[in-house]
């Protein structure tokens, strides 16, 4: 295969005029046997945007981390202007001209900006050990000024909005490499998280740099690599599979390469959408729900089988939705209904009683027990239920003990139901893929028999595959009659999913759209309602 | 092919999982077995009383059921990433409660399931504070750690209680079964107990859960707060009982008998397993972590090493085991 690739690579001298800017030459890497990336080379020209797609462990990140020196390569080596380097970690790395906007934002959130973007150059700052913080300042904002970023760099960061410490990443990337003529900025999942205004700022922000930078561009969002990348690299199980012009490539290929199979057209499987008469028994119905500074007086109803989406800009309170219909942040007015009983959400636990069950948006930090086994984590919230108890006849009641065996009925259950790839039943949940963690969080609600689902971007941060995967459970869910309130960044998501898509703007539910099957409002439909 | 890539993915997998498994799992689960089959053996050598019947069980054992149902109350907060720092002064205080009831109302045996409901009530008032208040359990502990030794003085106007009771005194050191003194006895049921609380029971089950993440077991729907305060309810309940089982044993009470203990059972319950870091263990490891410090120190004892050094000795085994144990993977930062 990298027999094709060497020839595409002769074929591509469109972009720059001159040799490329950073080259990787044959590049292996493995750990413990398992191989990361074997034998890939690249290339990236000066002022190209170099778009690097895969599934979660095709070696993208394994990729970033040898271009900015966290590993070394096993065989092959890296070539800049012509030269071969060797990248000793980050900070050498930004020295000689590669800086990464990394995932995770990396700031200190009680600093101001301009004391994050030089956090590890501040004794650079002193004299006499003391810190000149003007100096600092004038820099860091002679820095933003030049980028075009607009940021009030004396604020503290926790002020800043997800967007502008975003921005401020990509700031730091260039400050970072700001002595190098010509900088390569490595964009990690640069739009996670982001919501569609805060994309196009970085999108502008890529464009308008191109004459002063060169980018690689990870992420799992194919419409933005297409849209944002000149050329665009494809990984899969470590090997470069395909380099196609990003003018000529559409999503479905890229899917394909990346997958290395026909995905399906219907990605969302509308085929599969229920379509729910007036008739079918309402669900969920959150009447008049208010949480000060955040929601106001929402009300709507999901019916049995419906998938009911929810979208709006990032701050809209669409997230706190959820957690007020979950009772996770209790709402300081209005009611819940489930299943005809009505509720106030004083507490999660009252609300999972009357059915319903919340997927949280950080499934790490929020919906797992990363180094707990796979069936603890499964059985969780229905410790203490009849579904793990031991039938201890009248003694039930007082004493409510752990039945072993059925947990791990319940866990195999959930394995074969959900299609769970794990080694085992005892498997640590931090050592299964993005997906798989996801489903596991699914079978968590699933094994509680929650019939409702309040899911907060149920897809974050997984790859193609393990999103259709997650689809498809929701559409299983849906036939079985499980209501599911899908809360989501990504609006094609939202839009190929849902049965009635509601839109918030400024904490109000300001429309329900309904999107059947073969009548899906398009994007364009729900920004304008969004802002 | 499709199915030929997956299954060949899901083996690459397996691979890489079991050699995830590193040489501090190892030594976490398998060190306290191979440390405490080292020193009987070193102290054997060194000592020809060591290995013999009356020494391990009068000595070893019997000196070690205080130190164990001391360390077992602490190993519940810790297993939720709390701490319970107040061990010490509630093992005086219930001692005194005890010993006063029966020196002064002559309550008798029923003095030590008093002073056990007095632990068990006090252990409440750390985990209400603790969850309620939602002040870090170490503060809480530490200012309930001198509240209490502070009261245990003032009720005892700072000196030891004497009293004389058959019954009360037969409780621990009579040979009920075979020629194995009461407390030891003691210790095994409540040993024994707590290992089922830890796994058959709800709350067994979100010790672990909170100690590796509280968010995560809130968004779970656990009640959170209860649990919480439960770690402490049963911090102080076992406490409670070592202290009533000491004051049985030696026939009085002082405010400051519980001294020591807390650096001990923090030494013996990170050995055994838990590490501080939460969400792993149990009160089933701190058993053997327990004995390596009986062991350690009646080995020294007959060796002849004197007692400030055995302390010295005791702070670096501290150190040493949180070292080992420590899940770096959880945490980045340590402060």
């Amino acid at each position: 295969m990298s027999g094709d690739l060497s020839t595409a690579d002769q074929g591509q001298e469109t972009v720059g005029s001159d040799a490329p800017r950073l080259t990787v030459e044959s590049i292996s890497k493995s750990f413990r046997n398992v191989d990361a990336l074997s034998d890939v080379s690249l290339s990236i020209e000066t002022g190209e945007v170099v778009g690097l797609v895969g599934e979660n462990g095709a070696g993208k990140s394994t990729l970033l981390k040898l271009l900015t020196g966290i590993h070394q390569p096993d065989s092959g080596r890296i070539v800049l202007d012509g030269e071969p380097i060797r990248i000793d970690g980050p900070r050498d790395a930004a020295h000689q001209g590669i800086a990464i906007v990394k995932q995770e934002q990396d700031v200190v959130p009680n600093l101001t900006g301009y004391e994050n973007l030089y956090l590890d150059q501040i004794p650079d700052f002193a004299r006499f050990g003391i810190v000149d913080s003007g100096r600092m300042r004038s820099k860091a904002e002679q820095v933003t000024e030049q980028l075009g970023i607009e940021l009030d760099l004396s604020a503290p960061v926790s002020s800043y909005s997800f967007t502008e410490r975003q921005m401020l990443e990509v700031s730091k990337a260039f400050s970072e490499s700001i002595d190098t003529d010509h900088p390569i900025i490595l964009l990690d999942e640069p739009t996670a998280g982001l919501d569609e205004d805060g994309r196009e700022l970085l999108f502008d922000r890529i464009n308008e740099l191109r004459d002063r930078a060169s980018f690689v561009f990870v992420s799992h969002e194919l419409d933005e690599v297409l849209d944002v990348s000149d050329r665009i690299y494809v990984l899969k199980d470590g090997v470069l599979v395909d380099e196609v012009d990003a003018s000529e490539a559409d999503e479905p290929t890229l899917q394909r390469a990346m997958v290395g199979r026909e995905t399906a057209d219907e990605y969302y499987r509308t085929g599969r959408q229920r379509s729910l008469s007036q008739g079918s028994d309402v669900a969920l119905r959150a009447d008049g729900l208010s949480v000060a500074d955040s929601l106001d007086d929402i009300s709507f109803s999901v019916r049995e089988g419906e998938i009911f989406g929810v979208v709006g800009v990032e701050g809209c309170g669409k997230s706190a939705l959820g957690r007020a219909l979950c009772g996770v942040d209790p709402p300081d007015a209005g009611v819940v209904q489930v299943h005809g009983e009505e509720l106030r959400p004083e507490s999660l636990s009252r609300m999972v009683e009357a059915g319903i069950g919340y997927v949280p948006k950080d499934r790490k930090a929020e919906g797992l027990l990363l180094y707990q086994p796979l069936t603890m984590n499964v059985t969780l919230p229905s410790i203490g239920t009849d579904r793990t108890s031991h039938s201890l006849g009248g003694l039930g009641s007082l004493l409510t003990l752990i039945d072993s065996e059925k947990e791990r009925g319940m866990a195999a259950e959930s394995v074969e139901q959900l299609d769970i790839r794990t080694p085992g039943l005892d498997s640590l949940v931090y050592q299964l893929s993005g997906g798989n963690q996801q489903k596991v969080v699914l079978a968590k609600w699933l094994q509680r028999q929650s019939d409702v689902l309040v899911m907060d971007n149920v897809t974050r941060g997984i790859d193609v595959a393990a999103k259709e995967e997650v689809y498809r459970v929701c559409r299983d869910l849906a036939e079985d009659g499980v209501s599911m309130v899908f809360i989501g960044d990504e609006l094609p998501e939202v839009i190929g999913m849902s049965n009635r898509i509601g839109v918030m703007k400024k904490g109000h539910l300001v429309d329900v759209v309904d999107a059947p099957a073969q009548d899906k409002p398009t994007e364009e439909e729900l920004i304008e309602m969004m802002i | 092919m499709a199915e030929r890539t997956i299954l060949d993915r899901s083996r690459k997998r397996v691979a890489e999982i079991r050699a995830e498994r590193t040489l501090q799992d190892w030594v976490i689960d398998l060190g306290p077995f191979v440390l405490l089959f080292l020193l009987v053996v070193g102290f054997s050598i060194a000592s020809p009383n060591f290995f013999t019947v009356s020494n391990l069980v009068d000595n070893v054992l019997r000196n070690s059921t205080i130190l164990l149902l001391v360390s077992l109350a602490g190993t519940f907060p810790i297993l939720q990433q709390s701490i319970d720092l107040s061990i010490e002064s509630m093992v005086g205080i219930t001692g005194v409660i005890a010993a006063i009831l029966i020196s002064d109302y002559q309550l008798g045996v029923l003095a030590l399931p008093v002073a056990v409901l007095a632990g068990t009530f006090f252990g409440a008032l750390n985990g209400v504070v603790f969850a309620k208040l939602k002040i870090p359990s170490f503060l809480v502990t530490l200012g309930s750690l001198s509240i209490l030794s502070g009261s245990a003085l003032l009720m005892t106007g700072g000196t030891s209680i004497p009293y004389r009771d058959p019954t009360v005194r037969w409780v621990s050191t009579g040979e009920l079964v075979f020629s194995i003194p009461n407390i030891v006895i003691w210790g095994l049921l409540f040993y024994l107990l707590m290992t089922f609380i830890a796994f058959k029971t709800p709350f067994g089950r979100y010790c672990y859960a909170l100690g590796e993440n509280e968010e995560v077991a809130n968004l779970s729907g656990v009640q959170v707060d209860r649990y919480k305060i439960g770690a402490f309810v049963v911090s102080g309940l076992l406490c409670g009982v070592a202290g009533a089982l000491l004051a049985a044993r030696t026939s009085s009470a002082a405010p400051g008998m519980g001294s020591g203990l807390l650096l001990q059972s923090i030494a013996a319950i990170v050995m055994g397993g838990t590490a501080l870091t939460g969400g792993v263990g149990g009160p089933h490891r701190t058993l053997l972590g327990v004995l390596v410090i009986g062991v350690l120190a009646n080995g020294m004892n007959l060796v002849g090493i004197q007692s400030f050094v055995q302390e010295i000795v005791l702070g670096f085994v501290v150190i040493i085991a949180v070292a080992m144990s420590m899940d770096r993977r959880k945490i980045d930062i340590v402060k």
